[in-house]
């Protein structure tokens, strides 16, 4: 009986499985490489209608609260751009609105270079933008420099990016390790102390930066420093590290660590009765809410220092909408209810950038483009934008403090030595429970 | 009896005409349909490695992951650090890879069943440990293989086209072999295999190192075409889970399970990107109604239902 319908059903199967792929293959821009600098049109070689901008940013995982926002912030900064019709492109010779498309990097490196390859391949981006940390801006970067799509970054330390160049199509505007190194070093200064520092840091792209330059510039201004050793991302326990931080007499602790891993190592310092004066960490106590979760209702958050990169507060003025710092929090705060962290200012400086070197560049070739970027010389919402040979633009920051006011954690900014025109809303103080 | 031992004359020609199409595929086809393919080849190869160890031997890995982690980080600290070839990189990946499976085999086939697949996962995770802490491969910090830019899509694809044709041969050839029947014999019943003479270790061994060549070349691979790389995503076990899927939705013990599991795992996440924080809940929930609904996957059911299949690892009986 099986007999009878094997020869069709095998013939049926395999016309199905060659016409799918006949399908798949002969659908898209009839191109056979990834490599793609010819001047884009829409599908099918018809005339060009949009700008397509690819957006890779971590929606979902580990680096959630740095996706948040997005695509909010990016569609209300070209939202009067694309109401006036778009970016004037001179290669086609009318405006273009600018047409943003999101992947979610789930916060994962694969995942993040196989939605860049997505959106470059399938969506047919003109141009990609990204950031939101070295897990997602440099496999992004590597995917566009594959293809030779232009790529342009912000919102990961320079260091860590430059480390994985060199670059042809990619462009990053972000802080490097000297100025967030600084602005934790401004803070020990203004408090009393032994002067002695420990490190923690985990053994990924940021920790290792951060910790093979700390030595030098602690010891420079004046401080020992004392290295437990790297600690590998998801660790469950550092009774080890705490113990040589505190065996070693540590006033002060500096770190670059995501949120989960500090969550863990500061609760357990404060259950092993070690609190130093001053703790000051990169990345894991950027946001209210990683504050909030780190405290879990308690008030150990009280006294953390973080780098910050934007405010509210911060003096500068968008290129793309004139709107005040202030005014782009304001609208953060309407949204979401909460007070505006700083990958809102990223956000929207990146896409002032975009708008910035599109105008510029006039076209939509990757060549033009990459010229118009090198040559970016971008006042910004973040301040001001030049990429210099290594294609890295590097930002500066200020240092603030989280307190706790009225049950919740609030920011002030305590230390503005790298942008004075930053106004100072709060004193330093030492932790308040601190065993040193 | 006869009917599903009978050779089917179609099956050949199907393999060949699909091939064919395959081979000329870049010349017309879009670069989103060359990527999507090149993925499937890739996994494809994972998948049938996979399925060789585990549908076909009963060695349930879990840590297969380490030699995508090996495979990768030979191709960028060759390629980019020392000038090597590409392609030399990629194949040295899989030397390194079978070398490295060599030196813990003795270790972890002296365990079977669950025991076996924690042991395999610990070796990776201890893998993913010392490269994480590694200063030769920069720690955890991930290597650009910039290298890899210079190539075009078409070359990655025929490379991965190269790379699952080849893994499929192997695996059709082998499981044809004497040794495929050892294997499936293992399987069955590891001390009837023994009485009847079948070498249990050695078959075994045999097996792993086909494994870990392939997946080592793999590796390379994949990070060929992604040309970024850091422990935490070449040894992630997110790469058994991907094997994992496909072997079970395909249909494990069938040569075609992890072609079509290839496929429906590509095409499935690349669409699931839309859906951003849905993407695992929905490949989780799919493998569990496939298993609920058609244990066996999708080869193994049509093929339980309607003898259906192409490649058969079979026997003829004339």
């Amino acid at each position: 009986m099986k007999k009878n319908y094997l020869k069709p059903l095998t013939l049926a199967c395999s016309f199905a499985v060659a016409g799918s792929i006949l399908l798949a293959g002969c659908s898209g821009d009839g191109g056979g490489s990834t490599t793609s600098n010819q001047p884009s049109t829409a599908a099918g070689g018809a005339e060009k209608t949009e700008i397509v901008v690819g957006r890779v940013a971590p929606m979902t995982g580990a680096l959630a609260s740095f996706g948040k926002g997005s695509m909010d912030v990016e569609e209300a900064a070209i939202e009067a751009l694309n109401a006036d019709g778009g970016l004037y492109m001179e290669e086609y010779g009318k405006k273009l609105p600018i047409r943003f498309v999101l992947a979610d990097s789930e916060s994962d490196t694969t995942k993040a270079s196989e939605a860049a390859t997505k959106l470059i391949n399938e969506s047919k981006i003109d141009v990609m933008i990204t950031s939101h940390t070295a897990d997602t801006v440099n496999p992004v970067s590597a995917a566009c420099e594959r293809a030779g799509i232009p790529c342009i970054s912000v919102d990961t330390p320079a260091d860590a990016w430059v480390a994985n160049g060199p670059y042809t199509y990619s462009y990053h505007a972000g802080f490097n390790t000297e100025n967030e190194l600084s602005c934790f070093v401004d803070a020990w200064d203004k408090i009393d102390s032994n002067q002695k520092v420990g490190i923690l840091a985990a053994n990924d792209a940021e920790g290792i930066e951060l910790s093979s330059a700390i030595k030098e510039y602690a010891e420079s201004r004046g401080y020992a420093v004392v290295d437990p050793g790297r600690y590998t991302s998801g660790a469950s326990d550092y009774t080890s590290i705490i113990n040589d931080l505190k065996a070693a007499d540590c006033d002060i602790l500096v770190g670059v660590m995501l949120t989960p891993d500090f969550s863990t190592f500061w609760k357990q310092c404060n259950q092993q009765g070690y609190v130093p004066k001053l703790c000051t960490i990169a990345k894991a106590c950027l946001f209210a809410a990683d504050v909030e979760a780190v405290a879990a209702g308690t008030g150990i958050c009280d006294g953390l220092v973080s780098e910050v990169w934007w405010t509210p507060d911060h003096p500068f003025i968008s290129s793309l909408t004139g709107q005040t710092s202030k005014e782009l929090g304001d609208f953060w705060t309407a949204k979401y209810n909460e007070p505006a962290p700083a990958t809102m200012g990223y956000k929207h400086a990146n896409v002032e950038i975009l708008v910035d070197v599109l105008s510029r560049a006039g076209s939509l070739d990757a060549g033009k483009i990459i010229a118009a970027t090198q040559a970016t010389n971008l006042d910004t919402c973040i301040g001001n934008v030049q990429y210099n040979d290594d294609h890295v633009s590097v930002m500066s920051l200020v240092t603030g403090q989280w307190v706790l006011e009225d049950g919740k954690y609030v920011q002030k900014i305590v230390i503005n030595t790298q942008i004075p025109e930053c106004p100072l809303t709060g004193d330093l103080k030492t932790l308040p429970g601190s065993t040193q | 009896m006869k009917q599903l031992t009978k050779k089917s004359p179609y099956g050949i020609m199907i393999a060949i005409a699909i091939l064919v199409v395959l081979c000329v595929i870049p010349a017309f086809g879009s670069t989103y349909a060359l990527s999507i393919l090149t993925l499937i080849f890739i996994y494809m190869t994972m998948g049938q490695m996979w399925n060789l160890m585990g549908g076909y031997a009963g060695l349930l890995s879990l840590g297969m992951q380490a030699f995508i982690g090996i495979g990768g980080y030979c191709l960028a600290v060759f390629s980019v650090n020392y000038g090597v070839n590409i392609y030399l990189a990629i194949l040295m990946g899989a030397v390194f890879s079978v070398l490295f499976g060599l030196a813990v085999s003795p270790a972890l086939f002296k365990m079977t069943g669950v025991y076996f697949a924690i042991g395999s996962w610990v070796v990776a995770e201890a893998l993913l440990i010392a490269f994480s802490n590694w200063k030769f491969v920069r720690y955890a910090q991930g290597i650009g293989i910039s290298t890899v830019y210079q190539l075009s899509g078409t070359q990655v694809y025929y490379t991965a086209l190269a790379l699952g044709v080849v893994a499929v041969l192997v695996v059709l050839c082998l499981m044809r072999s004497k040794t495929g029947l050892a294997l499936m014999a293992i399987r069955d019943n590891t001390g009837a295999a023994e009485v009847m003479g079948v070498p249990i270790y050695k078959t075994k061994i045999k097996c792993y190192m086909i494994a870990c060549f392939f997946m080592g070349l793999a590796g390379g691979v994949m990070y060929m075409v992604q040309g970024y790389i850091v422990p935490s995503a070449g040894f992630s076990i997110q790469w058994t889970v991907a094997m994992t899927f496909m072997v079970i939705i395909g249909g494990s013990g069938t040569m075609e399970g992890p072609i079509i599991g290839a496929v429906l795992y590509v095409l499935l996440t690349q669409y699931l990107y839309n859906f951003p924080g849905w993407s695992m809940i929905l490949l989780g929930a799919i493998a569990v109604v496939v298993i609920l609904i058609a244990p066996r996957g999708v080869m193994g059911t049509l093929h339980e239902k309607t003898g259906f299949e192409i490649l058969s690892s079979r026997r003829n009986l004339y």
